[in-house]
């Protein structure tokens, strides 16, 4: 999968905006929107309001976790735990990327939030590793990995697929295989 | 875009060889120091030091792998094939001593894949080999993931130096994990960008790509 | 030793690396199957003396021909499989050139490859057309989600006159830049004439 194809989907995450236009609601496939009415805080995702904010028709309220303090705490946490901690966003990369990149006046701290956010990704990316090298030489087969994100998941995942299935094939010969394999038909 | 881009069918990776993989055709290409163990009538020419018009049991033979598989028969040996040395006792102790210090390209570079190939041939060693593949695999396997994960925008060559055919795809794979992670990140993961044939193209100098 | 030429064919293709499209070289296959042909045809005369005169010591000799044969028979079934991995290298050119080839890689094509891109070409777009309740989607377009329907591209060689939704044409000129609907100049980035600039 193509980082922007997750990038994609992310956008389809509700975030709430505070319009200063009005409008009735607008039916569309993926369901209703709206309605719009200024300075009236409405959910739409994410898509919508950045476009909306790069047209200045409204003002994008962070998520509840997007904070400094709350971040700070999730990232102790992060460093704290061996393994993967509840994460408040299943995209909370993208959204920060999107948000911070789109509608960084509306967002308190926004640098401090970027830090926070790198500083727990290279933490998870950092232990995901770690376990995959641990899987790998222990030889183990199966393992349990909770709270990954797509976004992480997407990052190392071909190579680390790769990686078990070739080690999965060099070690089909550990056994020796029957007779019938060897002999070759002309 | 994955589903039609062109991707090359893989090297099988095992005692089977897949037929079609240019990777598995090039690496049953590897020649083998085989002993011919029976008369071969009206093949002395293949031998260029000989004017014999046969090939004389006892006669040491470069073969490539493909050829001893379709020789070699339990029942009747027509060919003994000596096994490399990189597979054999002493280079098996470096590689359980410490695998990353190998230089599996230039001692290889099918390490694996030809490694695999050589348990057809039932050599009473055929246990430690198989083991020595899978240590060596799991040995390497931090470097690999390290420096695939963090190499980003630099020249990968001096990494990938000492890598064997199946790890340098591995590495590969990496690299493309982590290009694309930080693509998406400065913003670019969106841009439509030309063709790599385009581009591979334009390097090798095609003046006329006028359509 | 045998095979030389077919291993050669081979590494020739495995050096046009990420998809290249080499000449083909049909001068190339007809020494393999030459040299098949020769192997064959003193193998039959060694098995009919082997069975006609009891000379089973011609055995071994006949089993090597025949790996030989074998193994030509593999190379040029992967090279060949035109119809294989060079018919998938076309089809990506389908989706990463857009329907019309540059000369340059058209010259690299045999004849049944040609004919192959063409058919290949017709059942993709009759399947487009079909799509979207008989509307027609080109699904060659937006291989990335869009962001925008309108993007920014400079141009990057002197293309000429380019005819844009309104029916109004514009100028490609070397290092213009232009707003343009992304779905016009998609295949124009892709095959090098324009690239997208980013803000």
């Amino acid at each position: 999968m193509d980082p922007s194809e997750v990038e994609f989907l992310a956008e389809k995450e509700m975030v709430t905006i505070i319009p200063n236009f009005s409008l009735d609601k607008v039916y569309l496939i993926g369901g209703e929107l709206g309605p719009f009415n200024p300075g009236l805080p409405v959910d739409v995702p994410l898509w919508l309001a950045i476009n909306l904010k790069q047209r200045q028709k409204c003002r994008i309220v962070p998520p509840e976790w997007m904070d400094v303090e709350k971040l700070e705490v999730i990232r102790e946490q992060e460093r704290k735990e061996d393994t993967f901690t509840p994460i408040p966003s299943p995209y909370y990369m993208e959204l920060t990327k999107l948000l911070l990149n789109h509608a960084s006046d509306n967002i308190p701290k926004a640098d401090e939030i970027r830090t926070l956010v790198k500083d727990t990704w290279d933490t998870r990316i950092a232990k995901l590793r770690l376990s995959a090298d641990s899987f790998v030489s222990q030889q183990e087969v199966h393992a349990k990995l909770d709270n990954l994100t797509l976004m992480e998941i997407n990052t190392i995942g071909t190579f680390f697929t790769d990686s078990l299935n070739n080690l999965f094939k060099i070690r089909a010969n550990l056994q020796p295989r029957g007779e019938s394999t060897m002999s070759q038909e002309y | 875009m994955a589903s039609q881009e062109y991707s090359p069918v893989a090297a099988a990776v095992g005692m089977d060889e897949n037929f079609l993989s240019l990777d598995d055709i090039l690496m049953s290409q590897e020649k083998l120091t085989s002993r011919v163990e029976t008369v071969f009538p009206r093949l002395g020419f293949l031998e260029k030091s000989s004017d014999e018009t046969d090939i004389a049991v006892g006669t040491k033979l470069e073969m490539p792998l493909w050829l001893v598989k379709g020789l070699h028969d339990g029942k009747r040996r027509i060919v003994s094939v000596e096994l490399p040395k990189i597979y054999r006792e002493g280079w098996r102790t470096v590689f359980s001593a410490d695998p990353n210090v190998v230089d599996l390209q230039k001692l290889g570079p099918y390490y694996y894949s030809l490694g695999l190939q050589m348990l057809h041939f039932d050599s009473p060693e055929n246990l430690e080999i198989a083991q020595t593949l899978v240590q060596t695999y799991v040995g390497r396997f931090r470097r690999i993931m390290d420096s695939s994960q963090n190499a980003y925008n630099e020249d990968v060559s001096a990494l990938v130096e000492k890598l064997d055919v199946l790890e340098r795809s591995l590495f590969g794979a990496g690299q493309a994990g982590l290009n694309g992670f930080q693509c998406w990140e400065k913003g670019h993961a969106s841009r439509i960008t030309a063709s790599s044939l385009v581009k591979n193209y334009r390097k090798r100098k095609f003046a006329d790509l006028e359509v | 030793m045998f095979c030389e030429k077919a291993i050669e064919l081979i590494r020739e293709l495995k050096r046009a690396a990420d998809g290249q499209l080499p000449a083909f070289n049909e001068d190339g296959i007809r020494q393999v199957f030459e040299e098949m042909k020769a192997l064959y045809e003193q193998n039959q005369m060694d098995v009919n003396v082997a069975k006609s005169d009891g000379r089973s010591d011609l055995i071994p000799t006949i089993k090597f021909r025949h790996c030989c044969l074998l193994r030509n028979q593999r190379c040029i079934a992967a090279y060949l499989c035109v119809f294989y991995d060079r018919l998938l290298r076309i089809r990506a050119l389908r989706w990463e050139y857009g329907s019309v080839l540059p000369t340059a890689i058209r010259f690299h094509m045999c004849a049944e490859e040609l004919e192959w891109f063409n058919q290949y070409k017709k059942s993709l777009a009759t399947y487009m057309r079909s799509l979207g309740g008989g509307g027609g989607l080109d699904i060659t377009q937006d291989m990335k989600p869009p962001k925008s329907l309108y993007i920014e591209v400079r141009c990057l060689k002197d293309y000429g006159e380019f005819e844009i939704d309104d029916g109004t044409t514009i100028l490609l000129k070397k290092n213009s830049q232009h707003f343009l609907p992304r779905w016009k100049c998609e295949q124009l980035i892709r095959q090098g004439v324009l690239e997208h600039v980013m803000s």
